[in-house]
């Protein structure tokens, strides 16, 4: 039987032949050994990375007064106060979400118009001077003029304290801007050369002809760079952090970290842990808003990575 | 007249030129005007003042850096054990993770298991510090709580402070963040494996243990070490937003690295010339390592990757 398995060419036969071994084989000490490795990594794996933002869940949508520290399987004393304190009750969480909204709609906007534009120039082998170009642009990912020229810079072009600071230094990146270019190599050069010969020019055969044969590449890009502004702090922090009118939800989140530690500590210090208003629930529902359009946007992301837009341009 | 030809050749695809432009000039700006910024590292440049006004005094704040008590050492330590230690054991792990995975035959439940273990590479690194601080702090950490229920320690555990454990936390951070999204590079290559091979050991009799040390793992292995030797070219950059949330007046003797010590002295001590110097140091360095990278690649996997 085995003889006539080995000879079968990939077919029926040979698979169920396969799965019959492969049964057969598995219930020898070292596979039960292996099941179990598996079992105990994955749940543990599963339940580092999830149970975390549950907990965090949870404890958001408890009662204050009733949730202490410890485990948390369920909310304790199910309310939506938190939310309904953060949003009246403090300062500029509706307009810190206005500021990241802002931002991680029009910065993607704007990179991907100067992203694939780029990719575009340099993806054309006829483009005169086209390898100086490419390493004038590659260079740049080997070297950074670090933070302090970098910060000079922002203050010189008045950018520094201003909302734009988010959008025009991200404008370009060079990661993105190669997976785009390797995704228009991949077209076949044909259908440029026949709308050439039919009288189109650069602009037309990249609007009308690369642009929309595209479109996976720029969505994935497109995607990547929202997460990207969504979750950035550190700009906030160096630029903007007194115009608390700039300030986005992340730099919010994290002030939110400072202070609630500090009060936490000087109530535990007076001996009133149980303070009216609990500012850890709000700073959990917080934590649950800044999380909840990653959540949203999760599927695709996935998605983008498993057909392997993503991962191709890290590989070569 | 053959460069006649040449500008004709040109002005046919100024078009071309045109959509390059944008690009172009946010690389000239962004990323070449700042490195006029170097000369602060050599002049005593003063804050407001013209980049170029300040008196040359050469080579002195690079000397600081290597002189003035030890911080070069323990920054550089610090960025080299845990970025290093961090590329190692998140690489080796999410291989591991990989096959085991592959090993669960159920759909669903593998598709689960990925799905949740990718999700923290999403979440911004004010989200990790806020889960991170949720669990491990001192007095209300969960952690903490839970161990001192259960009457494994009397008092918490500082995590996140005390020095001695600075570094295992951040490198479990690091592991949290990535190991779903460095397992999908795995996985790819997994199925990248031949099936054959599989089904032939099967009909002779191979366990599965077997068929992942002779056949999976000897398939992987260039995988990782091509990821560890790319890789190994970071090894002095750090992620800035997420070392700056972790290092804290306690912990910094084990958790500075490059990246917020120049911050530090740059932007909260305002001493422009001798962070601009420090971070000149961290480029060249890096820049070495690069050279270096590339020269092993090349002679390991036979091409270049630059």
């Amino acid at each position: 039987m085995a003889q006539s398995g080995k000879n079968a060419k990939p077919g029926k036969a040979g698979k169920i032949l396969h799965r019959k071994y492969y049964h057969d084989r598995s219930s020898c000490l070292s596979d039960y050994l292996l099941k179990l490795v598996v079992g105990i990594v994955m749940l543990f794996v599963s339940v580092i990375t999830l149970y975390p933002f549950l907990y965090i869940l949870f404890y958001s949508l408890s009662t204050s007064g009733r949730v202490g520290a410890g485990l948390l399987l369920h909310p304790r004393g199910f309310t939506l106060e938190s939310y309904r304190i953060l949003f009246t009750n403090t300062t500029n969480i509706s307009h810190a979400m206005l500021i990241s909204i802002a931002r991680s709609s029009l910065g993607p906007l704007v990179s991907l118009t100067v992203n694939s534009m780029g990719a575009f120039a340099l993806s054309r082998k006829r483009l005169i001077g086209r390898k100086i170009f490419m390493i004038y642009v590659l260079m740049t990912m080997y070297f950074s003029s670090g933070i302090i020229p970098h910060y000079i810079l922002m203050q010189r072009l008045h950018l520094a304290g201003t909302f734009w600071v988010y959008i025009f230094p991200a404008m370009f990146s060079t990661f993105n801007m190669i997976l785009i270019k390797t995704y228009m190599e991949g077209i076949p050069e044909e259908l440029e050369e026949s709308a050439l010969m039919d009288g189109a020019n650069d602009y037309i055969i990249f609007f009308r002809i690369l642009l929309p044969l595209c479109m996976p590449v720029l969505a994935a890009v497109m995607l990547f760079d929202c997460v990207h502004q969504w979750n950035a702090y550190s700009d906030t922090m160096i630029y903007n952090s007194m115009r608390t009118n700039l300030h986005t939800l992340q730099y919010v989140l994290m002030t939110f970290i400072d202070t609630t530690t500090q009060s936490l500590q000087e109530a535990e210090s007076k001996g009133e842990a149980q303070a009216l208003f609990n500012p850890v629930t709000a700073r959990m529902a917080l934590t649950v808003i800044v999380t909840v359009p990653i959540l949203c946007v999760y599927p695709a992301l996935q998605k983008y990575f498993a057909s392997g837009i993503l991962i191709g341009s890290i590989k070569g | 007249m053959k460069l006649r030809s040449l500008l004709r050749k040109i002005a046919a695809q100024h078009r071309l030129y045109v959509m390059m432009l944008p690009m172009l000039a946010a690389v000239t700006i962004f990323s070449y005007i700042p490195l006029s910024g170097w000369v602060m590292a050599f002049t005593d440049y003063r804050i407001g003042g013209s980049l170029f006004g300040g008196e040359f005094i050469g080579l002195r704040q690079f000397k600081f850096f290597f002189t003035q008590a030890n911080d070069a050492f323990y920054v550089l330590r610090n960025t080299l054990v845990i970025n290093l230690c961090s590329l190692a054991i998140n690489l080796t792990s999410a291989c591991a993770f990989a096959i085991l995975l592959n090993e669960v035959r159920t759909n669903w439940l593998r598709r689960i298991v990925q799905s949740v273990s990718f999700f923290p590479f999403f979440v911004s690194w004010v989200i990790t510090y806020t889960i991170f601080n949720t669990f491990l702090s001192m007095q209300t950490g969960v952690l903490n709580v839970v161990l001192k229920d259960l009457g494994l320690l009397e008092t918490g555990i500082n995590f996140l402070g005390d020095p001695k454990y600075s570094w295992p936390v951040i490198i479990f951070v690091g592991f949290w963040k990535s190991i779903g999204y460095n397992s999908v590079i795995f996985l790819a290559a997994i199925s990248g494996i031949e099936q054959e091979q599989y089904e032939a050991a099967s009909i002779d009799g191979a366990t599965h243990m077997q068929k992942i040390r002779y056949i999976t793992i000897p398939a992987l292995a260039p995988t990782l070490s091509v990821l560890l030797i790319m890789n190994s070219g970071w090894v002095f950059n750090s992620n800035f937003e997420e070392f700056n949330l972790f290092s804290n007046s306690v912990n910094w003797q084990k958790m500075e690295v490059l990246d917020v010590y120049v911050y530090r002295y740059g932007l909260k001590m305002l001493d422009y010339s001798y962070a601009t110097a420090v971070g000149i140091i961290k480029t060249v360095a890096s820049l070495i390592m690069f050279f270096t990278v590339n020269v092993i690649a090349k002679r390991v996997n036979g091409r270049s990757l630059v």
